[in-house]
């Protein structure tokens, strides 16, 4: 269970500091929500490391996760775009997931295993620069499948997908998190996504976290 | 932000090599002042005050003048669609690495007393326009070619990043020409022109190849001439050295005003589609200032292919001497373009690697030095250190001319380098850092094949400027160890002339093969290890 307690940060400028607390379980999809520049990416950043609190706590099943700096942390992230590097492929983009002593042949292996996992059989040498923005998240999953890290951080990872692309890749990210048991934390602002996926929900109101709706199984 | 990958090697390297830079130009300076004071002021025939109004006057007119005729270039440029655009604008891009050398003849050949146009004049109507190539005149026309290109470059990769968005609320409003340019591209350039007018009268104040062959004398020295001249002909080392310490003083002031007013954009934008076409009447004059400049800028380089390749060709290719001086030049091009991409590269990551402010004001400073200790200067230091521990010149010279021509690059392939490892930085450096990537990793996978081309360029810009060089090569040249450039200001010296103007086509060849071969070549490398 990933437990975030009283973890407190102010941006410069900013009188009231963000407190969060929140629980996320593992298997489960937990969302939040909130109007823009009410500060859902600052706690996705600070979850990931990108900026450092003032205090409180996150802890994953008892381990203290703040020490750790952004690389070292049980994290992946789904960012809107940018998430992959233009220039490289998608079997190179996927393969940066791996550490980078890795056999070649144990690399092509796992890459395309992710590949065929996320429903990419067979593109592995497109140019990310030419994928659609479906696949491009598709491939950013895959990568994160190779990194095995528990917790998934989503900011806003749909809003860039026509409709039937984002039913599929929320199916993706639901199907994923259950089989692999991660902690996924969905940042969004659109009711349909949270109402689909979320088994937790929170909204981000004044600068605090509250739960809100029921708790689905 | 915790965002950028954690570099401290990159830092740590960069630190290193930055402090040795800084240690190697106090050296440098040192020798030349001790030599000031231990050679106490003896009778010298330099006379400051007049050396520094007149290059004051050079500078400051080949800045205004470069300036407007820049604008006025690119602002044809960035309107003007025609076949053959790119051609053109790499034409004007590779005014950066023309040698100064080469552009002097080129208009002594055309405007010079038996150039082409007195030649003309005097068939058609019998008279003679005298020799506007040289003297001030000429000076000015040379270094307005040069810097006026160099100028519209830059200019023009601003006009051509206005944002779309932009242009289509100013089409839609039906702004004239000069409206357009007033409220849309105005306010672009305008941060510019600052940075890009202190580094023209940067050159200008520091010119030596075109202010030795074109000057005609004391009366338009700058003073690098004058330290030259101090050096090689009166052997009036003390002279020499209060020169170059005025020399730095000024330049020094002149950066810092210039940093303090903004940085200096120096890379090469890509030019985006046509959109919006000026009426008639200002099309008409842009087509007019671009081919106005597109003659001034091709004529002497023509010329200088036409003359070399038509005279004396033969007989240069059978001198051994020119052999060895090719050697010379290519080896030492090579080396140096190799040593500044070392060093840039260096700099430059570990520039990238922190937020720090005053560490990356630190990491920028080597970049400055050469701007302030221009090349004759820097050469002087090392002539005088050279003999100070009792070193052959002719041994130290090599590894001196590498050493120099590359510090000489540096400004440039910094900022070449720096900015898309900057950006690469900024808008991967979450994902860098959250995928965990070693230092080695971001370099092999990411940042190499993006840089492929600026490498390139880079490379590119440091063996041109290496091969174009006189400034550094001037006082360490002997007659067993010499250049091209060297060759040909010796052969112009003692009115070998087809030689001069047969090597001159070379190096203009070299330049142009290496300005627009290097880049491709690297980026193709680049991508095939992908
Ligand atoms: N580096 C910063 N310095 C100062 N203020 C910042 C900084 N980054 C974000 N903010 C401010 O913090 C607030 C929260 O920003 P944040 O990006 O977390 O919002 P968000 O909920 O993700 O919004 P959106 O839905 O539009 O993405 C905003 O008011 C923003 O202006
Ligand atoms: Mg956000």
């Amino acid at each position: 269970m990933l437990r975030v307690e009283n973890l407190t940060f102010a941006h410069p400028g900013q009188a009231t500091p963000y407190v969060f607390s929140f629980v996320a379980d593992s298997g489960e999809i937990t969302a939040i929500s909130g109007v823009s520049g009410s500060g859902k990416s600052t706690l996705l950043d600070l979850l990931a490391g990108f900026l450092e609190p003032t205090g409180g706590t996150v802890a994953l099943d008892g381990r203290d996760l703040l020490p750790l700096p952004p690389e070292a942390r049980p994290v992946s992230l789904l960012l809107q775009s940018e998430s992959l590097f233009d220039h490289l492929s998608a079997a190179r983009n996927i393969a940066l997931g791996l550490p980078s002593r890795t056999e070649k042949a144990q690399t092509l292996q796992r890459v395309a295993d992710a590949l065929a996992e996320v429903g990419l059989e067979g593109l592995g040498d497109q140019q990310a620069a030419t994928l659609s923005g479906g696949q491009k998240q598709r491939v950013a999953l895959a990568r994160t499948l190779l990194r095995a890290r528990p917790i998934l951080l989503l900011d806003e990872p749909f809003s860039a997908l026509d409709d039937e692309t984002r039913s599929v890749i929320r199916d993706l990210v639901r199907t994923l998190t259950t089989r692999h048991g991660w902690h996924t934390i969905l940042v969004s602002h659109h009711a349909d996504d949270v109402e689909a996926l979320a088994n937790r929900r929170y909204v981000l109101e004044s600068r605090r976290l509250s739960p809100s709706g029921e708790t689905k199984k | 932000m915790l965002t950028l990958p954690h570099r401290p090697l990159r830092i740590a390297a960069a630190i290193t090599l930055a402090a040795a830079i800084a240690a190697l130009i106090a050296l440098v300076l040192w020798a030349i002042l001790a030599a000031a004071t231990g050679s106490g002021s003896s009778a010298s025939r330099i006379d400051i005050p007049h050396l520094l109004r007149m290059t004051s006057i050079q500078a400051g007119l080949t800045t205004v003048l470069s300036l407007a005729v820049g604008t006025a270039l690119a602002w044809s440029l960035n309107r003007l669609r025609f076949p053959g655009r790119d051609l053109v604008v790499g034409l004007f891009a590779s005014a950066i690495v023309t040698p100064g050398m080469v552009v002097a003849f080129g208009l002594l050949s055309i405007w010079g007393r038996n150039g082409w146009i007195n030649q003309l004049s005097e068939a058609l109507f019998g008279v003679s326009i005298g020799n506007p190539a040289f003297g001030l005149s000429g000076i000015l026309f040379a270094h307005v070619i040069l810097d006026g290109a160099f100028a519209a470059r830059i200019l023009l990769a601003r006009l051509d990043a206005i944002p779309a968005a932009r242009l289509k609320t100013g089409q839609s409003l039906g702004l004239t020409a000069w409206q357009r340019f007033a409220i849309i591209d105005w306010p672009t350039l305008r941060g510019t022109m600052p940075g890009l007018a202190a580094i023209i009268f940067l050159l200008a104040f520091t010119s030596f190849p075109i202010v030795l062959l074109l000057g005609g004398g004391p009366a338009n020295q700058t003073l690098e001439v004058a330290i030259y001249a101090a050096v090689r002909q009166d052997f009036d080392l003390a002279g020499a050295v209060r020169l170059a310490a005025t020399q730095i003083a000024v330049c020094s002031a002149v950066i810092l005003a210039a940093s303090a007013m903004g940085p200096i954009p120096t890379s090469l934008g890509t030019s985006a589609a046509p959109r919006w076409r000026d009426a008639a009447p200002a099309r008409l004059l842009q087509a007019l200032v671009l081919a106005l400049c597109i003659l001034g800028f091709a004529l002497p380089l023509l010329s200088v292919l036409f003359d070399g390749l038509a005279s004396g060709l033969g007989s240069l290719l059978a001198r051994p001497a020119f052999w060895w001086a090719a050697a010379s030049s290519l080896l030492i091009g090579a080396a140096s373009a190799i040593l500044t991409l070392v060093l840039a590269m260096l700099l430059a990551m570990g520039r990238g690697a922190t937020a720090d402010g005053p560490l990356r004001t630190l990491l920028g400073m080597p970049a400055y030095a050469y701007l302030a200790v221009p090349a004759i200067v820097l050469s002087l230091g090392f002539f005088l250190l050279v003999r100070q521990l009792g070193i052959a010149p002719a041994t130290a010279a090599p590894f001196v001319v590498i050493l120099a021509n590359s510090l000489l690059a540096l400004p440039f392939a910094m900022a070449t380098l720096g900015p898309p490892l900057e950006a690469i930085a900024r808008s991967r450096g979450k994902l860098i850092r959250s995928l965990g990537l070693s230092g080695w990793r971001q370099f092999a996978a990411v940042e190499c094949p993006l840089l492929g081309r600026d490498i390139g360029v880079m490379l590119a810009l440091a063996f041109c400027f290496s091969l174009g060089d006189l400034g550094v090569i001037a006082l360490f040249g002997t007659q067993d160890f010499q250049t091209l450039p060297l060759m040909m200001f010796r052969a112009l010296g003692s009115y070998r002339s087809n030689d001069a103007s047969a090597i001159a086509a070379i190096l203009l060849i070299g330049t142009i093969i290496a300005f627009v071969g290097l880049p491709r070549l690297v980026e193709r490398i680049a991508n095939a290890a992908r």
